[in-house]
């Protein structure tokens, strides 16, 4: 009988990525419905450090596998073993980050296990079906941000995997008060071989450091061009801020391909964030984590930006930026 | 070198609402397109084909009407096309697509390398490349940024929480590209007018031979089974005033956070 809500406990060079904590937050909700264990899966050529920081979080398992070797980017490996480890403990539910690595390793856990995975999630719904068990109801944008649909798992293809938005759900506090899990190493899984090869990892060039270790960061979007990037850019200066772009502004070539922020620029992590005219798709959104302050300006008042930001002025930067610049 | 490019026809537009009474999606207009990261991977797999030769060919699973997506990327460069379309196949999830597309890739020949964009813009799971990778065994890379072949093996680079990855692997290997990575190459009007007169090789399920609970609906493990327009659940708190009034409470704010540590 299937128990258990998994979390995967993505993590990078042994340090857990904050956004596991917000997986947290979600087994939690579904744990006051359903009453199971949350079980964390973690990976790692060294699980230690990592083992101590779930404790934190409060899960009330841990299944680790030391790997020896870093497996980072070796799908084949990763999703072999953790399709061992969901086999083994045979949960109801497994929530992962819908980031790069979520989405890259459990597509291939997802095909082994011939169970579904439902992407990008922003609302976990638990419900009761007409047999009396607990079932999620897993809701998703899709179209853009324009429709909400909701997905959910065939009982014989269990266990239900989804993956979930960052930034939607908080995070749980850590707590070193948390010291009740069970600690378990998965000490029989066979380690397989990839034929492929990490040949080497470097720092993105030197100018993007400005904007990936900035404090503050001022983004641009569509329209911030021209005349209107000649008043952002002041505003910048006057925030000793680092400028960031959406596509728009790339593409015409204001700022360079390297300070694009988003799926296929870099990740910045200001504690301040103002962005222009910028509405906000998820191409862009994932490339701005862990802000403490984020005003966004945006004619448009539903634009899903608002969603994210914490502040929002619904009005044409122009004059904003003009009023706070004194022009 | 074999290139596959596993593409997707998309909504022209996203605009897209919910009747609010049967919860049908209504779409402003039915025009598809090929979706933009696989113009990024196809613009990969003819770079590619160029400087080691050998062909690049399009695949996709869909309603008749994908023929149009086929001929643009026949018109834009690749040299064959697949369409992949039957009833049966319709309405399934990433593993039931994924299952049927590494099926018809598996009787259309060998490949060096399969290439698909990373994300689409109506779905956007990016889930499909790696599920097909998995079905067909192959050593995959999501979300890459480029690449190229070298030393026997193909050189790939990512970008990482603001690292710069680079791997290698032999072939047969999967990549799905990011979008925005180069620039897609348009089609002429020679191409076009070329494209249309080309072969497109149809593969239904009478060709595939996969079972009906593997396929479609049947085949697939998650069911959508409501839509509803989203009510945004706006975090953002509105700032009101005139603009002066906005830029003196965002000063106030900025001020604020700055002397936090």
């Amino acid at each position: 009988m299937a128990n258990g809500i998994c979390i995967f406990a993505e993590n990078y060079k042994n340090t857990l990525e904050p956004v596991v904590g917000e997986l947290m937050s979600v087994a939690n909700s579904i744990k006051a419905s359903t009453g199971e264990k949350i079980i964390a899966i973690v990976l790692s050529s060294n699980c230690d450090n990592l083992v101590e920081s779930l404790k934190a979080l409060g899960v009330d398992e841990i299944l680790a596998v030391n790997t020896v070797e870093d497996t980072s980017f070796k799908d084949e490996i990763n999703s072999h073993i953790i399709a061992e480890m969901i086999r083994k403990i045979e949960p109801t539910s497994v929530l992962i980050p819908a980031t790069m690595t979520g989405r890259s390793i459990f597509s291939r856990v997802a095909a082994k296990l011939n169970c579904g995975l439902t992407a990008d999630c922003t609302e976990v719904v638990v419900d009761k079906n007409e047999n009396g068990n607990y079932y999620i109801k897993q809701n998703k944008p899709s179209f853009g941000e324009n429709v909400m649909v909701t997905i959910i798992t065939k009982e014989e293809c269990y266990p239900q995997m989804l993956t979930i938005r960052p930034g939607v759900y908080p995070s749980v506090e850590a707590s070193e008060q948390n010291v009740a899990t069970v600690v378990n190493y998965m000490t029989e899984v066979e380690i397989p071989k990839s034929k492929l090869q990490v040949v080497g990892i470097t720092k993105a060039q030197a100018s993007t450091e400005s904007i990936v270790g900035a404090e503050v960061v001022v983004v641009g979007g569509r329209g911030a061009t021209g005349e209107n990037f000649e008043l952002l850019n002041r505003f910048a200066s006057k925030l000793e801020a680092a400028i960031g772009g959406t596509r728009p502004l790339i593409d015409e070539g204001v700022i360079p391909f390297e300070n694009q922020i988003g799926q296929t620029g870099c990740t910045v992590r200001p504690k301040i964030c103002v962005s222009l005219g910028v509405s906000g798709a998820i191409q862009h959104t994932e490339g701005i984590k862990d802000t403490k302050l984020f005003i966004a300006v945006n004619t448009d008042e539903s634009a899903p930006i608002y969603n994210l930001a914490d502040y929002g002025v619904a009005l044409d930067f122009k004059s904003v930026l003009e009023a706070y610049l004194g022009d | 070198m074999k290139i596959a490019v596993l593409m997707k026809q998309v909504p022209v537009s996203n605009n897209v609402s919910v009747d609010p009474d049967t919860h049908a999606l209504i779409r402003s207009s039915s025009e598809g397109m090929i979706n933009p990261a696989d113009l990024n991977a196809i613009e990969a797999g003819i770079i590619l084909r160029e400087k080691y030769e050998g062909e690049v060919v399009a695949f996709t699973m869909g309603p008749q009407d994908a023929e149009k997506s086929l001929r643009d990327a026949l018109a834009i460069g690749c040299d064959e096309a697949c369409l992949i379309t039957d009833r049966a196949l319709a309405g399934g999830d990433t593993i039931a697509t994924a299952k049927t597309l590494a099926k018809a890739i598996e009787i259309y020949g060998e490949f060096d390398l399969i290439m698909s964009g990373a994300l689409s813009t109506d779905g956007a799971t990016g889930q499909v490349g790696a599920m097909v990778a998995e079905y067909l065994q192959l050593p995959h890379v999501s979300e890459i940024n480029g690449v190229d072949f070298a030393d026997e093996s193909f050189q790939i680079t990512k970008k990482f929480q603001n690292n710069i990855v680079e791997l290698s692997c032999e072939g047969p290997a999967s990549v799905s590209v990011c979008f925005g990575v180069n620039s897609p190459r348009l089609a002429t009007l020679r191409t076009k007018r070329a494209a249309k007169n080309k072969e497109i090789t149809v593969y239904t399920n009478r060709e595939l031979q996969l079972a009906e609970q593997e396929v479609g609906i049947a085949g697939s493990p998650t069911l959508v089974v409501d839509s509803f327009a989203p009510e945004y659940q706006k975090k953002a708190k509105m700032l009101l005033g005139t603009p002066e009034e906005i830029a003196e409470q965002m000063k106030e704010l900025i001020s604020i956070e700055r002397g936090k540590n």
